[in-house]
């Protein structure tokens, strides 16, 4: 694994210089001082033969892994994959959260999963239809977003009282402002083009007290998929994910009101940070009645997602039981009210 | 496993139909049952003669058949030291009549020939077809014959104004009482078209059913949708909360607005209108002197 440093100037790439302890720029010459270079213009990249790229002719999957793990199968199609290229000086991801679930936890709970299911059919119950079970590195980008929110509205409280023959409704009017800083940290989103980004959405909270810094070694055994979108590209879909939070702190610091009418909202959000860190997903192929399924685990709280197979009978069943159930409750709370059975 | 997944569903709906179905092996109150829901005249304070009784008794029968309303009358040498508005109360509460069940729908006239107190509530159906409005004109409509000790007409007056009243709907016209004069010819609605308490959409069988059936469409779908996993992160699961807060704000009041209405017409100068008792029963009434 390198460290590079980027050049602030000209955007090539500086390097060290032990003699005067500084980073200097080959094409344009500058010298920056490595104990206050930026942050965020240090990257880590990966080194020579120390991971490879594999792609899937398939379906067009590009997975990574370290050199020692050599990939046959690609993680969403199981179709061959073929070996493309050494790693080296692409981009490596700054964090990762290792598995916690061995296979074999993980296989247990899929089928103890299945066995809750309520809608599913019998048959799918068994859980013994699992194809393969592959362990995979989904590439995510961590964002850190800083939202300064300005709020106008109009507030109205409501009294009402009787004073001789009139009732009378008094209506107060306020000019109600707020200014707002919110901070939302590591928004995950998953960089990934194979993964269907509702499922990975429902595979949320991950551990992230369980973040390392990222080493080839983790990668041992896995595969992980290469990022498809970089951080700019996904940060719209960062900011959509966190609008509704916005919008419900927002409503919670306007509270007291009978009615509140927004007259002007200002928010702007701000990508402080991303962070391209690999998080850990059992994928499950099942077969069932010749079709293919696939679940995701996460990989450290087990947690599962995924459509499973619904069972027409079963929605039957449950859909005529809660009627009947309804219906009896209906008719017995009508009959104390005194509508008679 | 699958064999007792499916025992443990079917054990559920069963439980479920069985909790449900409980209510109705619970037998009624003991004292419910020695009341006699057929009778509607009770002349304890004697100012009937037995053959008045017996024709107030059939044309409250006739009447609220049609109505399908207990008509009841009720003549007090004292009301147990209660006020009357109460004693009424204490009575729908502890007797429970009712046309066809207990606690229904029930109009009841009570004078009290100690205190000269009258009072009339309406219950249930009768809460709304009889309201207060209503029941005020009935009341001022029979109060002169009761000062008379014209018992017997008083009491058939309110029998066939109650009948009239509980054959239209209280619309608009709550004062609007034209004369019906004080014999026992009532006109000829013989029957009430929608059955008991039409008005209340609750009660209608279809309302339940599709009821029902909305209820376990939503369940069953939302049961579908969560098959797959669910969101189970919020605002709060990412926000830092040290350094998100509001930084500044202000409510400043700028204006107000002041708008008045008329109070709804109260009942008339001897007030008492209805109330609910203390077994939560709602009703209309209306008291007064005679
Ligand atoms: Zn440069
Ligand atoms: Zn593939």
């Amino acid at each position: 694994m390198i460290l590079h440093y980027k050049c602030p100037g000209c955007g090539s790439d500086m390097s060290f210089d032990a003699e005067s302890g500084a980073l200097s720029c080959q094409s344009c010459g500058r010298h920056e001082n490595i104990e206050n270079y930026p942050e965020e213009l240090k990257s880590l990249r990966f080194s020579e033969d120390e991971a490879n790229e594999y792609h899937c002719e398939n379906c067009g999957a590009v997975l990574i892994t370290d050199t020692e793990t050599a990939a046959t199968h690609c993680s969403f199609c199981g179709a061959g994959v073929v070996i493309a290229d050494r790693l080296s000086g692409n981009l490596a991801p700054s964090k990762v959260i290792p598995f916690m679930i061995s296979k074999e936890q993980a296989t247990t709970a899929f089928q103890k999963w299945c066995r809750k299911g309520l809608l599913t059919p019998k048959g799918f119950m068994n859980g013994d239809r699992i194809k393969s079970m592959t362990g995979l590195y989904v590439p995510f980008w961590l964002y850190d977003l800083n939202s300064k929110v300005q709020v106008n509205a109009t507030g109205t409280k409501v009294r009402t009282y009787t004073q001789g023959d009139y009732i009378y409704t008094e209506t107060k009017y306020y000019d109600v402002f707020r200014d707002i800083n919110l901070d939302y940290v590591k928004i995950p989103v998953d960089a990934s083009e194979k993964m269907n980004d509702g499922l990975m959405d429902k595979l949320e909270p991950y551990p992230y007290d369980q973040l390392k810094d990222f080493k080839t070694p983790y990668l041992a055994g896995y595969l992980a998929e290469k990022y498809n979108y970089s951080h700019e590209e996904l940060l719209p879909r960062a900011k959509d994910k966190i609008s509704d939070y916005i919008e419900s702190y927002i409503q919670s610091t306007l509270t007291g009101y009978h009615s509140i009418r927004i007259r002007d909202k200002q928010i702007d959000t701000k990508n402080q940070k991303s962070d391209y860190v690999l998080l850990p997903v059992w994928l499950v192929s099942y077969d069932y009645n010749h079709s293919n399924y696939i679940f995701a685990m996460n990989g450290q709280t087990g947690k599962v997602v995924g459509k499973p197979p619904i069972s027409k009978g079963k929605v039957a069943s449950w859909f005529s039981g809660i009627a009947v159930g309804t219906f009896f409750a209906l008719k017995c709370v009508s009959y104390f009210m005194g509508g008679g059975f | 496993m699958s064999v007792s997944h499916f025992r443990k569903q079917s054990l559920l709906f069963l439980l479920t139909v069985l909790l449900l179905s409980l209510p109705f092996g619970f037998p009624q109150t003991a004292k419910a049952q020695e009341f006699d829901r057929m009778h509607y005249i009770y002349d304890d304070a004697h100012l009937l003669t037995s053959e008045e009784a017996v024709e107030l008794q059939t044309l409250a029968a006739d009447l609220g058949g049609q109505r399908e309303t207990s008509f009841i009358i009720l003549t007090l040498n004292g009301t147990d030291g209660k006020d009357i508005v109460q004693y009424v109360e204490d009575y729908y509460d502890d007797n429970a009549p009712g046309y066809d069940q207990p606690h229904g729908n029930t109009a009841i006239l009570a004078i009290d020939m100690q205190e000269r107190d009258i009072y009339l509530a309406g219950f249930k159906k009768a809460e709304q077809y009889l309201n207060d409005g209503r029941l005020d004109v009935i009341r001022e409509e029979i109060t002169p014959a009761l000062s008379d000790g014209q018992y017997f007409q008083a009491f058939s007056q309110f029998l066939n104004i109650s009948y009239e009243y509980m054959g239209q709907e209280p619309t608009s016209d709550s004062g609007g009482y034209t004369d019906y004069g004080s014999s026992g010819g009532y006109v000829g609605q013989n029957s009430y078209e929608t059955g008991s308490d039409a008005e209340n959409i609750f009660f209608q069988w279809w309302f339940q059913l599709i009821s029902s059936l909305v209820v376990a469409g939503f369940v069953v779908t939302i049961m579908a949708n969560r098959s797959g996993g669910r969101v189970t992160v919020n605002g709060q699961t990412y926000m830092d909360r040290n350094k998100s807060r509001v930084l500044s704000k202000y409510d400043n009041f700028t204006h107000q607005t002041v708008t008045r209405q008329r109070k709804p017409q109260n009942n008339s100068s001897s007030g008492g209108g209805g109330g609910i008792t203390g077994g939560g029963h709602s009703h209309s009434g209306s008291r007064g002197k005679f």
